[in-house]
């Protein structure tokens, strides 16, 4: 089921943190990724949508129902905790069984689809155990059938991968995704990991100080990013400030720069983003944005490397597969992109 | 260090064998250990009124105390848990050390002051002792019960049972009721522990009719050393009782903690 | 939901030391002018004050010893022999109090056992009635409090900070008193304040060994509650000098630890 929010604000009170005209809908079956820092109120987003908390102003929509004012009980949403919350005096099948118990579900359908669930998220044979004879990762399966055994209206994924350790976090990935497909739920994955995000996600919501700076599909927020810090906080990037001095040029602290026709006046000041994978190795052929210099750092990764190659009085942070030296450089102006400025 | 320790369970079991000792000799004057084995003394104790009806005042003041502790210290921890409040946590602090802060001696001169007005001419009433013993242990049990709602984070436990549909009672019967049952087990065999060995206070506010086993054996220290041991056994074993089973309960209740970083 | 609770803890507790205050207070204090020129309330102070040193003292550095050991152990025997060292806390004054007599009293075991090798009887027992020998008695249900206090600090330490300090140059001893010892000091001083109110207040094993015979400040109160010719007003100001030297020692341990809580970022 879809899931709308309008206008929606919420301050804590006594405070002025919160978050602030949030605007966002969550398609049918999407997988919707809330990044950002910590303290950029993607947990308060979270807590609103639940009903851990109410809103101040505005409105939350599930399909077309307006559970803004609902107590949580009855909202009808999955929720997967940071800590998972799994009842310790419970097995994993009472504790996945315990939302159809409270649903009045007869106790022999109960157990048959507490079992299942669990099938279904690989734990036959583990029905019995006690949550803390668990590893993490068992555990966080456990939280993830107790979400979804009851045929919840959207799922709410809080952090759930921070507990776990690296090696397991690429797989719990790829399970959550599979999940989240076959159950075909509309989700929001609230996290700080901005890889996460992008490999998991149809769409990326970037939150910062309470507000949403940009909502795009991994790819978009890429190669698009709104601002400044968008373009920080995803993948690596080389910003610098500078300002127009043609409808095709800017100029920069080392130089200037071709782009393309950029439709801005002459003499605005410009944030200009170029991807480390984008810097070209080497003159380029037509002399357009060659650039010279030593590198300075160099960072060998096995399949790539990054270097920093200082270029005037700026570092220009590059990577390739290339092994050999380096001096010089060129940018293909399509790759040059503009932001505006950001105090 | 560990010479210190070795030292101190020395300290600790000297005082214990000897009770034990002297409770089972049969004559024990001026001399290393008692001579002889005999059962006389607790015969001696069985028949004898007073410590039977002070030990029988004593159960009763026991279960009556272990009953309004919790059914007092449940829903103020519940409240002291789930408030937020700063303020509110340093007054529960204040609560916890109110035994130690106030002694029991100089409460039991507040009794005394307040409970023989003509308004509440309460003193020397079982009633009076059992609201002593609930107001000197509740704080433990308090504490207790605080201590494992955080161990246990019961508020993400209660949300996540929220999201899943049950309401406050659910909640309260199906995830908290019974994740406290051994902490609340574990507590109230301390409360009991420390309702049976009270001296300080039900000292000065039992009357005649109602002196609790305490009060009852300082008496018998004035008397032969064989009584007076059986005497106390009794207590000690008692106590040793409580102890053990303080500990399965507290082993019990440690099984549902997940240490979570 | 907090309301019964609290309303039993205002009626049976608050309301009982407000009125033993009022009490104190009454005739404009006149109480404490009478008692603060009483030379006995003098020497029970004196005395209540050696057994608010010395117990905490002798508690503490028996207590960190106990603790520091049991803190190397496994779990499994720590957990076992934490059981043994509780025991006291379930004790009623008196089995310490006739236990005592048992073993350290004028025919007791140990004195008995001393004067087999010429140690007087009468002048080792007349140590055990004495402040400095209650002090020692009250230890029995005072460590276990300490050693509790302690063990979780000590078990949590991470003993590879005295490993780093040693690579950095440090003795082995220095490196205990430069970083082992400032981590566990404000737990340390919480246990030694509260070891000390508690030694301070009490009076079930002082009565139960000595009688009224020493000079304390809670066997002097008790005498003038519980004596004929009960004297209230002087009993009072008595309790409110004991209410607020408990509280004052108390508070600073709090303090103490809050001072330190600060300084931890929040887990």
């Amino acid at each position: 089921m879809s899931l709308t929010l309008e206008n929606v604000n919420f301050t804590y009170p006594g405070t002025t943190s919160g978050v602030f005209d949030i605007n966002l809908s969550i398609g049918d079956g999407e997988l919707l990724a809330v990044i950002g820092s910590s303290g950029s109120g993607k947990t308060t987003l979270l807590k609103l949508i639940a009903g851990f908390e109410t809103a101040d102003r505005g409105r939350i929509l599930l399909g077309s129902d307006d559970i803004t004012q609902l107590p949580v009980r009855n909202r009808q949403l999955g929720v997967v905790f940071q800590t998972y919350a799994l009842f310790p005096h419970m097995t994993a099948w009472q504790n996945v069984a315990y939302p159809l118990k409270i649903r009045k579900v007869p106790s022999e359908t109960r157990e048959r689809k507490a079992v299942e669930a669990l099938e279904r998220v690989g734990l036959q044979g583990f029905e019995n155990r006690m949550p803390q004879t668990l590893s993490g990762g068992q555990q966080q399966r456990v939280a993830l059938a107790r979400a979804l055994v009851f045929a919840p209206r959207a799922l709410l994924l809080d952090e759930p991968l921070s507990a776990l350790d690296a090696s397991l976090r690429g797989s719990m990935r790829d399970e959550i995704q599979r999940l989240q497909r076959e159950f075909s739920i509309s989700t929001v994955h609230i996290t700080h990991d901005q890889e996460e995000a992008l490999s998991m996600a149809d769409r990326v919501a970037v939150m910062e100080a309470g507000r949403l700076v940009q909502v795009a599909t991994p790819r978009e927020l890429y190669d698009h990013p709104a601002t400044r810090s968008v373009a920080a906080f995803v993948g690596e990037a080389n910003l610098w400030d500078g300002k127009t001095v043609a409808h095709d040029t800017v100029e920069l602290p080392f130089g200037r720069l071709t782009t393309e026709p950029h439709g801005l006046s002459t003499g605005q000041p410009v944030t200009v983003l170029v991807r480390p994978e984008n810097i070209g190795i080497g003159k380029a052929t037509d002399g357009i944005n060659a650039l010279t210099g030593a590198v300075v750092r160099d960072r060998f990764l096995g399949a790539i490397r990054r270097f920093d190659l200082s270029v005037g009085p700026s570092l220009v942070l590059g990577q390739t597969g290339i092994r050999g030296p380096i001096d010089s450089i060129n940018i293909r102006p399509e790759h040059v992109r503009l932001l505006p400025i950001q105090p | 260090m560990r010479f210190v320790t070795g030292l101190y369970l020395v300290y600790l079991c000297i005082p214990i064998i000897l009770l034990f000792v002297g409770a089972f000799g049969e004559t024990w004057t001026n001399t290393l250990l008692p001579t002889g084995f005999t059962l006389e003394w607790f015969l001696e104790l069985w028949d004898d009124g007073s410590f039977r009806r002070a030990f029988i005042v004593s159960l009763e003041v026991v279960t009556a105390t272990c009953i309004f502790c919790t059914l007092l210290a449940v829903p103020l921890a519940y409240a002291l848990y789930r408030s937020a409040s700063k303020k509110i946590m340093a007054a529960a602090r204040i609560v916890f050390l109110l035994p130690i802060a106030a002694p029991p001696l100089v409460l039991a001169f507040g009794f005394i002051l307040v409970f023989t007005s003509d308004a509440l001419p309460w003193l020397n009433s079982i009633w009076l002792l059992i609201a002593g013993h609930v107001v000197l242990t509740l704080p433990y049990l308090l504490q207790t019960l605080v201590a494992d709602m955080r161990h246990l984070h019961l508020d993400t436990l209660e949300q996540a049972a929220e999201s899943m549909g049950a309401g406050f009672f659910r909640q309260f019967f199906d995830v908290v009721v019974p994740l406290l049952r051994h902490s609340l087990g574990s507590g109230l065999i301390m409360v009991a522990a420390l309702s049976i060995g009270e001296f300080q206070l039900s000292n000065l506010i039992s009357g005649f009719l109602y002196r609790p086993y305490p009060v009852v054996l300082l008496q018998a220290f004035y008397g032969s050393t064989g009584f007076a041991c059986a005497a106390t056994v009794i207590l000690l074993i008692l106590a040793l009782l409580a102890s053990a089973g303080g500990a399965l309960a507290a082993r019990s209740a440690s099984q549902y903690r997940t240490h979570r970083s | 939901m907090a309301a019964p609770g609290s309303l039993v803890i205002l009626f049976f507790f608050v309301i009982p030391l407000a009125m033993v205050t009022g009490e104190g207070f009454a005739n404009g204090g006149s109480a404490f002018q009478k008692v603060l020129t009483d030379p006995i309330f003098w020497k029970g102070l004196g005395g209540s004050l050696v057994i608010g040193l010395t117990a905490p003292t002798f508690s503490l550095l028996v207590g960190f010893g106990v603790a520091l050991h049991l803190s190397t152990l496994s779990e499994r025997m720590r957990t076992s022999l934490q059981f043994w060292i509780s025991l006291p806390l379930t004790f009623s004054g008196l089995i310490v109090a006739y236990g005592f007599i048992l073993a350290y009293g004028r025919s007791g075991f140990v004195t008995l056992g001393l004067a087999e090798v010429g140690v007087d009887p009468s002048r080792f027992s007349g140590f055990l009635y004495s402040p400095v020998g209650l002090a020692f008695a009250y230890s029995y249900y005072l460590i276990p409090r300490v050693v509790l206090i302690l063990l979780p600090v000590l078990v949590n330490f991470d003993r590879a900070q005295i490993r780093a300090a040693q690579s950095l140059g440090s003795h082995p001893a220095r490196a205990v008193i430069d970083i082992l010892i400032p981590q566990i000091m404000p737990s340390a001083v919480n246990a030694f304040c509260l070891v000390s109110a508690v030694a301070i207040g009490a009076y079930g094993t002082a009565l139960a060994l000595v009688g009224t015979q020493v000079n304390i400040l809670p066997l002097l109160l008790y005498s003038r509650i519980s004596d004929t010719g009960t004297d209230f007003p002087s009993a009072a100001a008595l309790s409110v000098i004991l209410l607020t030297l408990c509280t004052l020692i108390l508070a600073a341990g709090e303090l103490f630890t809050l001072r330190r809580d600060r300084n931890v970022p929040v887990a």
